[in-house]
């Protein structure tokens, strides 16, 4: 065997050209494969990640009345004791922050618009929530002031601008009016419509007093990794508020139904390019390693002359496409995992060709991607694999003439 | 010479007038307000920043329980509300059944104007929401007017503080000024006319301004008011909006 | 001898080699070409989507309609729409025409309100917009004149109405008063769009102006052109004659110039060309990396010739020919098949609701890949010319490689 493996290795290096030729050729189907799968995979979760880090988290804990009346947000029914349930949660590795919710009117000049207003903690709620880094103008909130973050489609449409003075007017959790003058401090621009369009934000702390919430809240948002399957999670979570009868646990399915992105059909079309990039690079390999193990037939007659047994030359010649499937894959993998992170961390902002913004509104246009470990191995497999798979047909098929058609062969 | 005895009893008098209390002012506001039946044509005009609008209807009150407004405009012809104690149902000539309105639907606005249903509803007086304090009088419009101030009693009391003003004479609201907690202005009621019916006082026009947006009002007038006359039988019933 | 004849006994002799270059030419034009197509089939579905249930080709609406939007202002109306229609379905660059009137409503049933978007349409007239017919999933379609509904099977199953039940409509009417209409609910329908079956409910127009107020009046009238490219001329003539009918309150806009979709749609648009990009590298590597062994593997017949007295230029121009009619035959082979594929699939679609698994309510998404000219003519050039520069180099190479050395080299 040893023999064998330093055999392969020679020859690999002897035909550095080919070898070369069709390690790259994998190696760019490899990383094209990973980086398109990371992006697909970026886009699909792109549109659930709107809803789990603008609106919804992984999950919430929520007055159960609350829940069933969620689309008239009303602030009477609130979680009392945010903080028990915060202690009851402590130790399960969740992270959490408070928000109170509720609806208003607010005011600007002489226009006035229906909005839904979102109460947040500053300190806690980037553990959750991704608000702060939408922030595209001015900055994000502080607490205890009497500011208020827009949506930049909202600022928008009442003509405001950082450093303007609204005021909201709404009711308190016991049904009083209240109104809040507030000054917009910052203005956001998040992937998520809803947001942008009809949200404004502010802080926990100012609207704990002026709504008289005494310390309640309407939600304790929770976010923990394991987002995409939490029903195992949710048991955890609804065993440890066993204590808190009047609440409920709703994950970010249930919370998000009615968002539903109308690109959710796109991911199964998308598939497909996948597909098709495997084509290519299958095809990429096998037709360079088909014609280099042809080029070889001669060299398999001499091998057989010599007296190498069929297994043994099979099994060099898989080694070799094997190296050359490992060498390719693995630069593959470097490659396409450089340009995923790059993808993951960075994302793509295509704004500048999507151009004129005067049109509408500002579409998001950064493209991100996401991990995806199975993709990774599952390229590095399938290249040292299909190589080995490949370069067997036409090895087969020179151990099956006869020995000096081999050597006869040009 | 003014006799000793007459010149004491009408200071009396005049003392009893100003020391009467806030309290007392409100017991016969409310008094005044209350009637067995009342009947009435009535228009409301609502005004917004697309215009106004004018609806006409008639309206039936019982006691403090029941009401029943039936829209007499052509847009809105054979709608009605009924209110039974704290529940409002609505009939419409289209539809073939009574919607009945719970929760945060009470907290909508009657036609768009600057009523909700739930200023509709509520039978407590004022002296169990609010704890009330004269603060003086004032003259409006020539005529003389107690000035009340109210602060809400307890939590949960819709406006928190409200200013009132009321008739020396005819005990009826002139004016009411409606706050929220923060202290902030938000709607106004005035009263432009008021009518004598069989011997009482009734406020026959009236305005509510929401006090934070530039143009939006609603005027409310009522004409042909009947008081403590006997009503159709039955019409404050569910199967009475089909009629 | 003449440099082409010899090519192409070149190519002949050699039939593997040359099969071999040419079926990877042949498969990466193909897998190209069908890639191009199938993304401008989604890219065509949500175009599609947008043109034929929200936009139509050319949207007429109340010019101050815009701007209060949020408020649903029924009273910024289209009125006189039907002599509007008529006089719409006269011009012969209109392939259809439909008035609409959306309007905010709350579902009545049991004592309970659900929210949902209205919709009063002319049944016969919208066949061709959204083709109501062909979406029902259960019952049949509501009759003009009478008071029955059609409702989004999403929408349906949240309220908790079937097919043959009343449910009662609440919203504002034109007024502004209260407007209230009981509807028998006859169809149930799957919308390709997941959201708007959530939330679409579609009512006869004559019922919905009865309901709203609305004499002769529509929020919208919607057109659609015969073909795309007549959209901006279409949106021409309807203002054309708007202005003859002195209708100068009413806008007309082209489908491509109402905000937000535009963006979304050139933000889709732009991904797919940074897509089709990684493609082409793929495809080029591919292709390069095949013709190149094919050189190299020939460098004892460069060597030979050579020796025989072929001049450099002479056989740099031979493997040139060769690689240029292989490229030639096979891209056109390539595309060709690949056209056929897309013509095969435009023609059936491709269903993948099986494959979006997992999400309640779920509409089949059927993706129709399409051709055209970048697909098609690009591919085939972009293919050759890929393939012969790739032969350039390394025939250059090789031809100056001395012909002892070329001889040697096995």
């Amino acid at each position: 065997m040893k023999f064998l493996l330093s055999l392969a290795w020679k020859n690999l290096s002897r035909y550095r050209r080919r070898t070369t030729i069709t390690a790259v050729a994998l190696a760019v189907g490899v990383a094209v494969f990973i980086w398109m799968d990371g992006w697909l995979l970026g886009a699909e979760l792109e549109s659930r990640r709107n809803i789990i880090w603008y609106e919804a988290g992984a999950a919430k804990v929520l007055n159960r009345e609350y829940l069933e009346q969620i689309q008239s947000l009303p602030l009477k029914q609130v979680v009392e004791d945010p903080a028990g349930v915060e202690r009851a949660l402590a130790g399960l590795g969740l992270e959490a922050t408070r928000r109170a919710v509720f609806s208003g009117e607010l005011f600007l000049g002489e226009g006035s618009l229906f909005v839904k207003a979102v109460a947040l903690d500053p300190a806690t709620d980037g553990r959750v929530f991704r608000l702060e880094e939408t922030v595209r103008q001015g900055r994000f909130l502080q607490a205890g002031e009497a500011e208020t973050l827009l949506g930049e489609w909202l600022a928008r449409d009442l003509g405001a601008a950082v450093g303007d003075w609204v005021t909201v007017r709404a009711r308190s959790r016991f049904g009083a009016f209240q109104t809040l003058d507030l000054q917009i401090v910052g203005i956001l621009n998040c992937p998520n419509p809803i947001i942008n369009q009809g949200t404004i934000f502010l802080p926990l702390d100012l609207a704990d007093q002026a709504l008289e919430l005494e310390g309640a809240v309407s939600e304790i948002a929770l976010a923990f990794p394991e987002w995409q399957e939490p029903e195992a999670r949710l048991g955890e979570i609804r065993r440890a508020l066993a204590g808190f009868p009047g609440l409920a646990v709703a994950d970010w399915q249930e919370l998000a139904r009615d968002f539903l992105a109308i690109a959710e059909g796109k991911r199964a079309g998308t598939g497909m390019l996948l597909l098709l990039i495997f084509i290519i690079a299958a095809v990429g390999i096998s037709n360079t390693m088909l014609m280099a193990v042809y080029e070889r037939v001669r060299e398999i007659g001499m091998m057989r002359a010599l007296g190498m047994r069929d297994l043994s030359i099979r099994l060099a010649f898989l080694l070799e496409a094997g190296g050359i499937g490992l060498i390719g894959s693995a630069l593959g993998l470097v490659l396409g995992a450089a340009l995923n992170w790059y993808m993951v961390r960075w994302g793509l902002d295509l704004s500048a060709f999507i151009g004129d913004m005067q049109v509408g509104y500002r579409v998001h246009s950064v493209f991100r991607s996401a991990w995806n470990p199975q993709a990774l191995v599952g390229a590095v497999v399938f290249g040292v694999l299909a190589s080995m798979l490949i370069s067997f047909i036409p090895s087969s098929r020179a151990l099956r003439k006869r020995i000096t058609d081999c050597l006869r062969h040009v | 010479m003014i006799r000793p005895a007459l010149a004491a009893a009408l200071l009396l008098a005049a003392a009893a007038a100003f020391t009467q209390s806030a309290e007392e002012i409100v017991r016969r506001l409310e008094a005044n307000q209350r009637f067995r039946t009342q009947e009435a044509e009535g228009t409301l005009i609502i005004t917004d920043r697309f215009g106004s609008r004018t609806k006409t209807f008639l309206s039936y009150a019982e006691g403090q329980e029941r009401m029943l407004l039936a829209f007499t405009n052509v847009e809105e012809k054979g709608q009605k509300i009924l209110r039974l104690k704290d529940e409002i149902y609505l009939y419409f000539p289209e539809a073939e059944e009574v919607v009945r309105l719970q929760g945060a639907a009470l907290k909508e606005s009657v036609m768009g104007s600057d009523f909700s249903y739930e200023d509709l509803t509520g039978e407590k007086s004022l002296l169990d929401l609010y704890e009330v304090h004269l603060a003086g009088r004032e003259l409006l419009a020539g005529r003389e007017q107690f000035l009340l101030e109210l602060k809400a009693r307890t939590r949960g009391v819709a406006y928190p503080a409200q200013k009132l003003w009321v008739d020396v004479e005819e005990y009826l609201p002139r004016r009411a000024e409606y706050y929220a907690l923060s202290g902030r202005l938000l709607k106004t009621l005035e009263v432009l006319e008021v009518r004598r019916v069989g011997g009482r006082s009734v406020m026959s026009r009236a305005i509510m301004r929401d006090a934070m947006k530039k143009n939006s009002s609603t005027e409310f007038r009522m004409q042909r008011v009947k008081l403590d006359e006997p009503l159709p039988k039955n019409i404050f019933s569910l199967e009475a909006l089909s009629w | 001898m003449k440099l082409a004849a010899l090519a192409f006994r070149n190519i002949r002799r050699n039939r593997r080699r040359s099969l071999l270059s040419g079926a990877a030419i042949a498969l990466a034009a193909l897998a190209i070409t069908f890639m191009f197509s199938w993304l401008s089939g989604i890219l065509g579905d949500y175009r599609y989507n947008v043109v034929h249930y929200l936009t139509g080709h050319v949207r007429l609406r109340n010019a101050e309609y815009q701007a209060n939007e949020r408020l649903n202002p029924l009273h910024l109306s289209v009125a006189g729409s039907r002599e509007l229609v008529a006089r719409l379905e006269a011009e012969p660059l209109a392939a259809a025409v439909a008035p609409r009137i959306q309007f905010a409503t709350a579902i009545y049933r049991e004592e309970q309100t659900f929210g949902a978007l209205g919709l009063g349409v002319d049944f016969p007239r919208e066949e061709k917009f959204m083709q109501t017919a062909g979406s029902l999933s259960e019952g049949r379609l509501p009759r003009m004149g009478q008071r029955e509904a059609l409702l989004g099977a999403g929408l349906a199953g949240e309220v908790g109405v079937g097919v043959g039940e009343r449910i009662t409509l609440l919203g504002k009417n034109k007024y502004l008063g209260m407007a209230g209409m009981s509807f028998t609910v006859t169809g149930l329908a799957r919308f390709p769009v997941s959201g708007f079956d959530r939330t679409f409910l579609l009512v006869p127009l004559d019922m919905a102006q009865a309901m709203l107020k609305m004499q002769d009046e529509a929020t919208e009238v919607l057109l659609l052109a015969r073909q795309e490219r007549e959209a901006g001329e279409l949106a021409a003539r309807a203002g054309r004659i708007l202005a003859e009918a002195g209708r100068g309150e009413v806008e007309v806009r082209p489908w491509d110039r109402i905000g937000m979709l535009v963006s979304l749609i050139r933000g889709i648009d732009v991904m797919y060309n940074f897509i089709a990009l990684f493609f082409f590298i793929l495809g080029t590597t591919v292709i390069i990396n095949t013709t190149m062994m094919v050189i190299f593997e020939r460098l004892r017949e460069i060597g030979t010739v050579a020796a025989l007295g072929m001049k450099p230029g002479e056989i740099v121009r031979l493997f040139f020919l060769e690689a240029f009619y292989i490229s030639v035959i096979s891209a056109f082979l390539g595309v060709l098949l690949g056209s056929a594929i897309t013509l095969l699939l435009s023609r059936t679609g491709v269903d993948l609701s099986r494959m979006l698994a997992g999400v309640d309510f779920e509409v089949s998404a059927v993706i129709r890949p399409r051709l055209s000219i970048r697909s098609t003519v690009l591919v085939f050039l972009y293919s050759v010319a890929v393939s012969t520069l790739a032969s350039f180099l390394p025939s250059r190479r090789a031809a100056r490689v001395q012909p002892v050395e070329a001889l040697r080299s096995i």
